[in-house]
């Protein structure tokens, strides 16, 4: 049995990592590449209806379940038959895990290669309209054409986290969850502290001088919009998987556009640090309303959802006000490291007078 | 005799009803320091845009190096090994010092989504590009700066950035627009004569805009003389400081 506050701790690390993730991608291409991607839904959405789409289908597919029955149709039959076989399976849950996050992730890849055509012909405002539609077609695509992910309905998904039982599933959702956030977290840091973090850095502070020193912005902007965009539908296949279903309306542009911008500018834009503490301050306030939902009810003369959105509302104002590059605000990444930058300064210097 | 590494031919550019550029030919010679002068609005900047890429002419040819680049992006032009400077400086405000420097150098193996995992293939080079962005800091007495981010520098310092820039690569012709303006006489000096050596040690050739005749006429080779969109004059220094087309343009109209 475990304790009520460390499933409340546990419960909080696995929606916090999904946030990580689509945070740390947001940050790639607007804090770093300074693309305004107001679709980041468009790539989260993607990995998500990807997980509801593909993954059950291949596995019922394989196990014979679709000769019996309609994927759509008969999705609850089909579910429960593949929940007794994956139940028993570690191996095959596990497979199906990893297989689909990189299927997944070029899903994603490809989303953003999509978006990038406007990205390239487009600057800012036009550029964070036509991604935000973008993300919204897609929505409201899964939401109407009901083959996808059973449209109004929606669909479960095959859980890869059940073999291990009970209570414990969540628990280990939320490491695997956590797990990939860290390595999304090393790789971003590992490319801001390289020359093609620089290079971002640089396109995003002069587009035209960047250009004229060599830098193929065409290219360099579809890169990052599809690094973003794989990221960001690894963060929605993992939140499919966790929540066990994917419904086209869950998927909304609040949760998973602006959240992420919110988590990007309060802790500090193209610097990662920043971001994680950002994510992990929007996420545990978030948690800690909902779960104090009833005891703060008594004191608010309007209903306890919107405390959520006057706190985030007002903590976006106040960081942007007195610390308008975050919390944690943008440093100077040194590639090779300070010490080693000052040690060929030094070298330099003594070399020729 | 040498080659012409860069020739345009008939180049006209226009905005709107304003033709900027009414068919301008120039040539460099490889290996010299080319200047052009001309009174403000005379069209300078805009030749140099057109050759750098930013802008497409609405008719004419530009040749570098005997391959036609007219109308190519400008990263293209870059690596060919043309580069350019800005009038008024353009750094990028965030980035220190010297990462101003180190991005302006072409294709380093780091610069690569999956490529800047492996640090070991593409630290090497990183160490000497570093390695040579001290030296171009030293040379212009920027290198105490070097961890500043650049929108803290002064303008005149901002000027030197994008001289040190534009260094960076190992261009065999750099472009550059004003290059001592706002820089004080006794560096604006230093940097005239560092581009003499540059171009005696590596066999860069220059071509510069700038106004401030006084200081970079001693350092040049070639001089072309523009105004309202034509070249009105050209020849060696003396020639064309004497010449009363010259001297109106400046002086009269």
């Amino acid at each position: 049995m475990i304790p009520l506050a460390l499933t409340f701790i546990i419960d909080l690390l696995a929606l916090l990592g999904i946030f990580i993730i689509i945070s740390l991608s947001l940050n790639i291409e607007f804090g770093y590449a300074g693309i305004p991607n107001f679709g980041k839904l468009l790539a989260v959405a993607g990995g998500a209806f990807f997980i509801g789409a593909v993954p059950g289908r291949v596995l019922a597919y394989i196990y014979g379940l679709l000769k019996k029955y309609d994927y759509i149709d008969n999705n609850v039959e089909v579910m429960y038959a593949l929940g007794k076989i994956l139940g028993t399976n570690p191996f095959m849950s596990m497979a199906m895990l990893v297989v689909s996050l990189i299927l997944a992730a070029a899903v994603g890849a490809i989303l953003g290669f999509i978006a990038s055509y406007p990205a390239i012909r487009l600057r800012e405002d036009y550029l964070a309209i036509t991604l935000l539609a973008m993300a919204e077609i897609l929505r409201t695509i899964g939401y109407n054409y009901k083959d996808l992910i059973g449209g109004t309905v929606g669909i479960s998904v095959p859980d890869p986290f059940r073999w291990i039982g009970g209570e414990l599933r969540l628990a280990l959702a939320a490491s695997v969850i956590m797990a990939v956030a860290i390595i999304i977290f090393i790789y971003v840091e590992l490319l801001s502290r390289s020359p093609i973090g620089r290079t971002l850095r640089a396109m995003r502070d002069n587009e035209v001088v960047a250009e004229a020193y060599g830098k193929d912005i065409v290219k360099l902007r579809m890169k990052t919009l599809m690094i973003g965009s794989a990221i960001g539908a690894i963060g929605g296949a993992l939140y499919a998987f966790l929540s066990g279903s994917v419904t086209a309306l869950g998927y909304d542009r609040v949760v998973y556009t602006f959240w992420p911008w919110v988590m990007v500018v309060i802790g500090g834009a193209a610097n990662n640090f920043g971001v994680l503490l950002g994510a992990t301050l929007f996420v545990t306030l978030r948690k800690l309303i909902i779960f104090y939902k009833s005891n703060l009810q008594p004191f608010l003369p309007f209903d306890v959802v919107w405390l959520e959105y006057l706190l985030l509302g007002t903590a976006l104002l106040i960081v942007l006000i007195y610390r308008p590059e975050g919390i944690i605000p943008e440093k100077p990444t040194h590639t090779l490291g300070k010490k080693r930058l000052e040690k060929i300064k030094e070298l330099v210097e003594a070399k020729e007078v | 005799m040498r080659s012409e590494i860069l020739r345009t031919d008939g180049v006209v550019k226009s905005f709107g009803g304003v033709k900027a550029l009414k068919g301008v030919s120039i040539r460099v010679k490889e290996g010299s320091i080319t200047m052009m002068i001309g009174p403000n609005g005379s069209g300078k900047t805009t030749l140099i845009n057109v050759i750098s890429g930013l802008y497409k002419p609405d008719d004419g040819k530009v040749f570098f190096n005997d391959k036609e680049i007219t109308g190519l992006p400008p990263h293209e032009i870059y690596k060919l090994g043309l580069v350019r400077t800005f009038q008024i400086p353009q750094p990028f405000m965030k980035l220190t010092v010297l990462e101003n420097l180190l991005v302006a150098y072409p294709d380093n193996p780091g610069e690569k989504f999956f490529g800047a995992l492996r640090r070991g293939k593409w630290r090497k080079v990183e160490e000497k590009v570093v390695e040579k962005a001290f030296k171009i800091l030293k040379l212009l007495k920027l290198d105490h700066l070097w961890d500043q981010q650049s929108y803290k520098l002064s303008g005149g310092q901002m000027k030197l950035l994008e001289v040190g820039r534009a260094l960076m690569s190992d261009a065999r012709l750099i472009m550059m627009d004003e290059p001592a303006a706002g820089v004080n006489p006794v560096l604006a000096h230093e940097i005239f004569r560092r581009f003499r050596e540059l171009k005696d040690k590596l066999g860069v050739t220059f071509f510069l805009v700038e106004h401030r005749l006084e200081i970079a006429l001693r350092y040049t080779d070639y001089v072309y003389a523009m105004a309202n969109g034509v070249v009105v004059a050209e020849g060696v220094p003396e020639t064309v400081m004497v010449n009363p087309q010259v001297i109106e343009a400046y002086l009269g109209g």
